[in-house]
């Protein structure tokens, strides 16, 4: 399964979640911070006027003591003035509850310190006002209330509030969008990682997965995943180096048995027959032998280093042309039905191969009378190839199963070859990335090959050139 | 003609040469790189046959070096080597042709036949004939004693390369190669099925047949 890319919009991605991750632990960390910050300052206000009441409380009782009831009256008189926003408000009041002096409202005269609501003319505009209170029991059973203006302590509260919550919404959008940027930088290094190990499944060997960054452990973990890919294809390198001795070590003599066979050809020497069949049979030995080493070395991706534009529809047409006499000898009819100019990316040799033993599979296991028909078309980015016939078909439950090496099934058991040409269809299919299926809902057999349109912005590294013969 | 032979197995080695020899050919034969490329850049030969596994330089850099040198000498890659990718490889490094192991010794000498005499003068030749066939390579029309025979594409094709080879055996890998571009051994008798078309069309009715089929090799056109 091929990993998603990344999409920059994607509300899902990964970037986003951890910017989201990020934007909500810095809110809360800006939040409590904020908050901690606005209590402190809250308490140290409302100790500074506190401090301020029972200063002037204390000043006015000193008043009183040292000049009676009527120092004390002309003192709050005095300390009111005549302003209309004094700095302090005052009552007085006797046992029974009168008003001695001051504007306070009487339920303001609780001992101790409160507060009372004031209501106010304010710009034209009325609201109430709360103003901190200190109450103090005087001799002689009177009771002062002494009231300042809390309203400076209550906007710096209302004003770190509103700077708390701006500044909160702010940091995280700032964390979000940060987050969110610095989380598509890693996942783009992700991604570029993730492409590396598409291209090793796909079976380029030398592909190695390039540095996280971000940090020695991601670099640790990268530099570790190439060892063990070294370590892999060292080991994948001894296996082939030894199939590659032993193609070498066991075509020689198998060459040699060949040319002494042909050598008795030529002289005409022993029974003819017999020797034409036995050189028959070491041909079959050594096409099975180089069938198998062929569909190694493909799924090896060996090959792939030489993919450039091939034009399908030349080559299948191409194909058309060579098997319909052959066809027609067998006492069947191929039909091509071929979109023009359709180019994919890969190998023209290998693909040729691949189509050829798709139509030979085709010839050899249908009846005389079969129909069998090569179409080519485009489906959106895809080149979708199909050879199929009219024949007898395959049962779906051994439809995956034709594609291995040696499958052959018990009907075709009489007829010749090793059960490897739709396994080595498979393995060049494998090689170019392409779908190789067996749709259902067809009569007979049909296998469509999916393939990827080559596009202009396909980078190709090596000249596509053909590589045929002069 | 005089030929190089770079083969490390020696069963094969003295094989190829006795196949050589006995179809008239001079052969020096080596093993190693080294020499190959001492004996191609230090002699005259018609062709070169380089086996590319060899110990020490082996023929792939062997050939590359005898090209550096600005040796153009035919050259012809055997191998037991099986990869996709061998025969570019060695069309790249300057061979000329290629044959995998095994074949068959008649299948080595009518390449090394047709390496040889590259390029053959007919090559540029706007008509061809060979006894009363006359194949118009412009024009792309054959005539068979002054009389027209249509001919589909690559029957037209399949003429054209066995006429360029009159009187050589041209064998099925070479028409497969050289036709078709395929490089592989299809099952099926693709060869046989054109050639019995061609055959019916040109030979078919003139009395003597030119295309002449070499028993266990190929084919063969000639005036006789």
């Amino acid at each position: 399964m091929r990993v998603r890319s990344l999409k920059p919009a994607a509300f899902g991605s990964a970037a986003f979640r951890f910017a989201l991750m990020l934007a909500v632990v810095v809110a809360l960390g800006a939040g409590a911070l904020l908050f901690t910050v606005e209590q402190q300052v809250g308490y140290y206000a409302r100790e500074a006027s506190d401090g301020m009441l029972r200063a002037e409380s204390s000043v006015l009782a000193a008043e009183y003591a040292e000049l009676g009831l009527s120092g004390l009256t002309d003192a709050i008189a005095r300390h009111r003035g005549s302003d209309a926003d004094p700095p302090y408000r005052y009552l007085l009041i006797d046992r029974t509850g009168h008003r001695l002096s001051g504007d306070l409202p009487l339920q303001a005269a609780r001992i101790g310190q409160g507060s009372v609501a004031v209501p106010e003319d304010l710009d034209g505009s009325r609201h109430v006002e709360r103003l901190a209170t200190q109450v103090t029991q005087l001799p002689g059973g009177l009771l002062l209330v002494v009231a300042t203006d809390s309203f400076d302590v209550q906007q710096l509260r209302y004003r770190l509030g509103r700077f708390t919550i701006w500044s909160g919404i702010a940091i995280a959008a700032f964390a979000l969008i940060g987050g969110y940027l610095v989380g598509r930088v890693f996942l783009r290094r992700l991604a570029t990682v993730n492409r590396s190990i598409d291209r090793i499944i796909d079976g380029d060997g030398a592909e190695r997965l390039p540095m996280i960054g971000f940090g020695p452990e991601f670099d640790d973990l990268t530099r570790n995943l190439n060892r063990m890919l070294e370590r892999k294809d060292a080991a994948m390198e001894a296996l082939r180096q030894v199939s590659t001795d032993i193609a070498h070590d066991l075509r020689t003599p198998l060459t040699r048995l060949h040319q002494r066979l042909e050598r008795l050809q030529v002289a005409g020497a022993g029974d003819p027959d017999s020797i034409d069949a036995a050189v028959e049979q070491t041909n079959g030995l050594l096409a099975t032998f180089e069938a198998l080493l062929r569909i190694g070395s493909i799924e090896g991706g060996v090959g792939r280093r030489r993919f450039g534009p091939v034009d399908l529809s030349e080559l299948l047409d191409r194909i058309h042309a060579a098997y319909v006499p052959v066809v027609e000898d067998c006492g069947q009819t191929f039909i091509a039905n071929h979109s023009g100019g359709v180019t994919v990316i890969g190998d023209p040799d290998l693909l040729a191969q691949l189509f050829t033993n798709l139509i030979e599979n085709a010839i050899v296991h249908t009846p005389s009378g079969t129909r069998i028909v090569s179409r080519l078309r485009t489906i959106g980015t895809e080149a979708v190839a199909e050879i199929c016939d009219n024949g007898p078909g395959i049962p779906s439950d051994e439809r995956e199963k034709v594609f291995r090496r040696f499958y052959r099934r018990d009907a075709s058991r009489s007829t010749e070859g090793a059960g490897l040409g739709l396994a080595l269809v498979s393995a060049i299919a494998g090689l170019h990335q392409a779908k190789c299926t067996i749709p259902d809902g067809t009569e007979g057999l049909c296998v469509r090959i999916g393939l990827r349109l080559s596009s202009a912005n396909d980078q190709v590294t090596d000249s596509p050139k053909h590589h045929g013969l002069p | 003609m005089k030929l190089l032979l770079l083969e490390d197995d020696s069963g094969t080695r003295e094989d190829l040469e006795r196949v050589l020899s006995s179809a008239g050919h001079v052969v020096d034969a080596c093993t190693t790189g080294q020499d190959a490329i001492f004996l191609a850049s230090s002699s005259e030969y018609a062709v070169l046959i380089l086996d590319r596994m060899v110990p020490g330089i082996a023929g792939l850099p062997a050939l590359k070096a005898i090209r550096a040198a600005g040796i153009r000498t035919p050259a012809l890659f055997l191998t037991a080597m099986n990869g996709v990718e061998d025969r570019v490889e060695g069309l790249e490094a300057g061979a000329d042709d290629y044959l995998a192991k095994p074949f068959a010794a008649i299948e080595l000498l009518a390449r090394i036949n047709a390496l040889a005499r590259r390029p053959p003068i007919s090559d540029v030749a706007a008509t061809i004939a060979v006894g009363d066939l006359v194949l118009d390579r412009i024009r792309r029309h054959v005539t068979r004693a002054g009389q027209r025979v249509d001919l589909q594409a690559q029957e037209l094709k399949l003429l054209e390369y066995l006429m360029l080879h009159a009187g050589e055996v041209v064998t099925r890998t070479m028409l497969l190669e050289n036709v078709w571009s395929f490089h592989f051994d299809p099952k099926t008798n693709i060869i046989e099925s054109h050639m019995s078309r061609l055959r019916a069309k040109i030979d078919r009715g003139f009395g003597r047949e030119l295309i002449h089929t070499v028993r266990g090799a190929g084919y063969r056109i000639d005036a006789g």
